[in-house]
């Protein structure tokens, strides 16, 4: 064989034979477990800790008052959305829930071209200056206080 | 509104022409300068090599005096070629696993085995079979360090005899051969990456990888022209006209089919005006007034054509002097106009929003990764390499050898 | 637990290195036949991905733009400051056309202050000047024929079995294809972690049995999430289905995105 020739095909061994063992030793144990990914990654990002706690882990202790919004208009709101992440909370009870109370109605309720006209909506300086509260129960807002 | 509302406003996203995506509202787009420079420096590497392979392929013997400096040129760029891309990536330290667990169906993934394939099988083995006769040689009679080197390329090949570099010769000018679809495809995948995104209509049709491989051949025709007129200005040698005014014929014919496939695409999509277009006219006429119609077209294409086809028109009419002069200028605004050509291109399509809707602005810092200090250092390190390497294997104080090689006009004008 | 991870992987690799060099794809069979639950401890026991599919749609009609959904999903996943989303929502006012104009329309007008986070300012035109005007919550599209998924070069953007699009934070090198792939704009390059990073479906959540965020915060139930693979008759998704003549977006493109939506526009891409 031409010495050219040899040497090139030891070279190419050579470097294709240690490009394969490379592989075999980067690439990571899991991968094409599934798919043409990491397995592994599947538990990695599911294992990641809720923040929300939601609303089924509020009825555990509160679910008075949820029995009571379930029969009016705000039945389809979560806790959290109003009182904010309440994990903590729902761990440990000494620890209030972000927002107990507060002029978070106006944030939905304000009066919005873009609002569809089923939605119930009023022009805050119109309806009333004072707290929603007065006239209107947070959990049931059809309901007066 | 509630006083919670406004205090927000202040944070509100940076003013953008109509509406872009919120995630498109960030200050820089996400491929900036260095993936400019990346698919400029692997064209010039392309066109290089096509460059040298007229010589070997096409037998265009006029071209003799180039074809080493061409080799040389297309194998100091591809040296640099992944140095964009490592910088720019998020994570640089990973980018093994391109090679461990290429993703078949992506064009990136391809990258890996064809920067190696191209660099080792394609360009290496091409100037080690031109080579290495004269790398013997050189190795006998070069002392020191410098006849270290030489041995060491000759992989412990040292046989001399007519046979040994006639197989030398047919084997490089199979490499030559088996090159030319490597080159293109080093350099067409990156047109496929931008080609291939059906999301921008800037980027994704279907001409896209024939105009890089066009502006690529053009780019580096246009780049061995101005290594060859400042080789031999360094060295104060006459410039074989005969292998010049070849070059100018090749960069111009290569030049007239990149202008023609650019502009089909150009009329395609005024005639066809699909959905994006006129967000896309808006992007042009704010965005890329200068880069595209100056840059590009002016400068990149339409004097270089007026130019060069003058002088196929006039030929040795034209005072030698004169046509050095405008071969020169027309290959050094045929490399500014090829570099604005790939700004159009991959900051174009991100300054305007997928909304459809949006344009969206980009100042080039200077500092920093993507700015164009940066820009400058990586396109300078490829000259510093050629000077390197021209020193080495391309110096005049080596004897001229070049058992195989056809001679041209006479050893001393044989680079 | 980490031990336990660890120890695997290292023998797994040490393995792998052997058989690869001799076998490898001996050696990619033996792998395959790990089992499919999830037993790491730090994620949901007995969780086995074929046995779900999930999907999220989205009515329009219903959505108040209140931006509670934005704003719990920057929390739920700790998205970094800035303009990066994994879900946001887009308002959409379409002006009366101007009188003689002979048009249909006037020409819409689209906004996203903050990704909607924070709720809406006033429109930019007066309620009597407005023909339509309707919020659109935007989040990826679970597209069945993903082009983020099909570009990535490494393979750390997939396809997971149970419906969700997901990114290996691991693995993922940042290069930006995937988000310039995405038709919808839902990809971003996270400049915490300089990988990229879009909606997970709340992956973490989903898998535990929870809701995603913004699906449980949301007031007016514009996100209906469910699993495909375990419909009750009274599943919202099914409801959904029944009730509503539905579109995608940016069908043209062929990504066949399984997020469907009930009144869209033809304003909205």
């Amino acid at each position: 064989m031409p010495p050219q020739i040899l040497r090139l095909v030891l070279l190419t061994l050579g470097i294709v034979g240690s490009f394969l063992m490379a592989r075999a030793v980067l690439t990571p144990s899991s991968f094409r477990q599934y798919g043409w990914y990491r397995g592994d990654a599947l538990e990695e990002i599911a294992s990641r800790t809720p923040v929300y706690a939601g609303t089924k882990s509020c009825d555990e202790c509160h679910s008075d008052i949820l029995q009571k919004q379930a029969k009016d208009a705000h039945k389809t709101l979560s806790c959290e959305g109003c009182h904010g992440v309440s994990r903590e909370h729902g761990d440990n009870p000494d620890i209030l829930p972000v927002k107990l109370t507060g002029s978070h109605c106006i944030r939905c309720h304000e009066a919005n071209p873009s609002r569809p006209a089923w939605f119930k909506q009023i022009i805050v300086k119109d309806h009333y200056s004072g707290k929603c509260t007065e006239c209107h129960l947070p959990h049931q807002p059809t309901q007066v206080p | 509104m509630t006083p919670d509302v406004t205090n927000v406003l202040v944070e509100v996203l940076p003013k953008f022409e109509g509406y872009v995506y919120p995630n498109e509202a960030g200050p820089h787009p996400l491929w900036g300068f260095l993936i400019v420079l990346y698919p400029y420096i692997t064209g010039l590497v392309a066109g290089a090599f096509i460059m040298a392979s007229l010589v070997r392929v096409f037998k265009v013997q006029a071209l003799e005096p180039v074809y080493r400096l061409s080799m040389l040129t297309s194998f100091s760029f591809l040296l640099c070629a992944t140095l964009p891309l490592l910088f720019h990536l998020g994570h640089p330290e990973r980018c093994f696993e391109i090679m461990m667990t290429p993703h078949l169906t992506s064009p990136m993934a391809i990258f890996g085995f064809v920067y190696a394939w191209y660099l080792m099988a394609v360009l290496l083995l091409e100037l080690w079979f031109d080579y290495r006769y004269d790398l013997v040689q050189w190795s006998k009679t070069t002392p020191g360090f410098r006849g270290i080197i030489y041995r060491l390329f000759t992989v412990g090949v040292t046989d001399e005899s007519p046979a040994a570099t006639a197989l030398d010769a047919k084997l490089g000018r199979f490499l030559s051969v088996v090159g030319i679809p490597s080159a293109f495809l080093l350099h067409g995948y990156v047109g496929f990456i931008f080609g291939s995104v059906k999301a921008n209509p800037w980027w994704g049709n279907v001409l896209m990888p024939i105009i890089f491989i066009m502006s690529a051949i053009v780019s580096g025709i246009a780049l061995c022209v101005f290594n060859y007129m400042v080789l031999t200005w360094i060295r104060r040698r006459t410039i074989d006209m005969r292998c010049l005014d070849t070059m100018a014929m090749f960069l111009f014919y290569a030049l007239v089919v990149d202008a023609a496939i650019e502009g089909l695409d150009w009329i395609h999509r005024i005639y066809a005006a699909e959905e994006g277009f006129s967000v896309m006219q808006t992007m042009i006429r704010e965005k890329l007034f200068y880069t595209l119609n100056l840059g590009q077209a002016t400068v990149g294409t339409l004097i270089p054509l007026l130019a060069l086809g003058s002088l196929q028109l006039l030929r040795k009419r034209v005072p030698e002097m004169i046509r050095k002069r405008m071969i020169g200028v027309s290959a050094l605004m045929i490399l500014v106009g090829v570099l604005a050509m790939r700004w159009n291109v991959v900051i174009g399509g991100q300054l305007f929003s997928k909304s459809l809707r949006g344009v969206m602005g980009y100042k080039l810092e200077f500092a920093g990764v993507e700015g164009w200090f940066m820009g400058l250092i990586l396109l300078s390190l490829p000259f510093v390499i050629l000077t390197t390497l021209v020193k080495l294997f391309l110096s005049e104080q080596l004897p001229a050898t070049s058992g195989h090689v056809p001679q041209g006009e006479g050893a001393e004008q044989a680079l | 637990m980490k031990n336990q991870f660890t120890r695997r992987s290292v023998l797994a690799r040490l393995g792998g290195a052997v058989a690869g060099v001799l076998s490898l794809p001996a050696a990619r069979a033996a792998k395959a036949a790990v089992q499919k639950v999830f037993v790491s401890s730090g994620a949901p026991r007995g969780y086995d991905p074929s046995k779900h599919k999930w999907l999220m749609c989205v009515d329009v009609n219903k959505c108040i733009g209140c931006g509670l959904c934005a704003e719990a999903c920057k929390k739920e996943n700790n998205v970094p400051e800035g303009p990066y989303f994994r879900t946001w929502i887009e308002r959409y006012i379409i002006p009366k056309p101007k009188p003689a104009s002979g048009e249909t329309r006037g020409e819409a007008i689209v906004d996203c202050p903050n990704g909607g986070m924070h709720g809406f300012p006033e429109a930019a035109i007066p309620k009597d000047q407005i023909e339509h005007s309707f919020f659109v919550p935007k989040l990826c599209n679970l597209c069945e024929h993903s082009p983020c998924v099909q570009v990535c070069p490494v393979g750390a953007t997939f396809d997971a079995p149970d419906g969700a699009v997901l990114i290996d934070p691991k693995y993922c090198i940042g290069c930006g294809f995937c988000i310039q792939a995405c038709p919808y704009g839902c990809r971003f390059l996270s400049p915490v972690t300089k990988t990229a990073e879009k909606c997970s479906l709340c992956y973490h959540r989903i898998t535990r049995g929870l809701k995603p965020a913004c699906v449980e915060v949301c007031p007016t139930q514009a996100r209906i999430f469910g699993d495909l693979k375990n419909m009750a008759p009274d599943d919202p998704i099914q409801k959904f289905y029944e009730q509503n003549r539905v579109q995608v977006l940016k069908p043209h493109l062929g990504t066949n995105p399984r997020v469907l939506y009930a009144g869209l526009d033809k304003e909205v891409r």
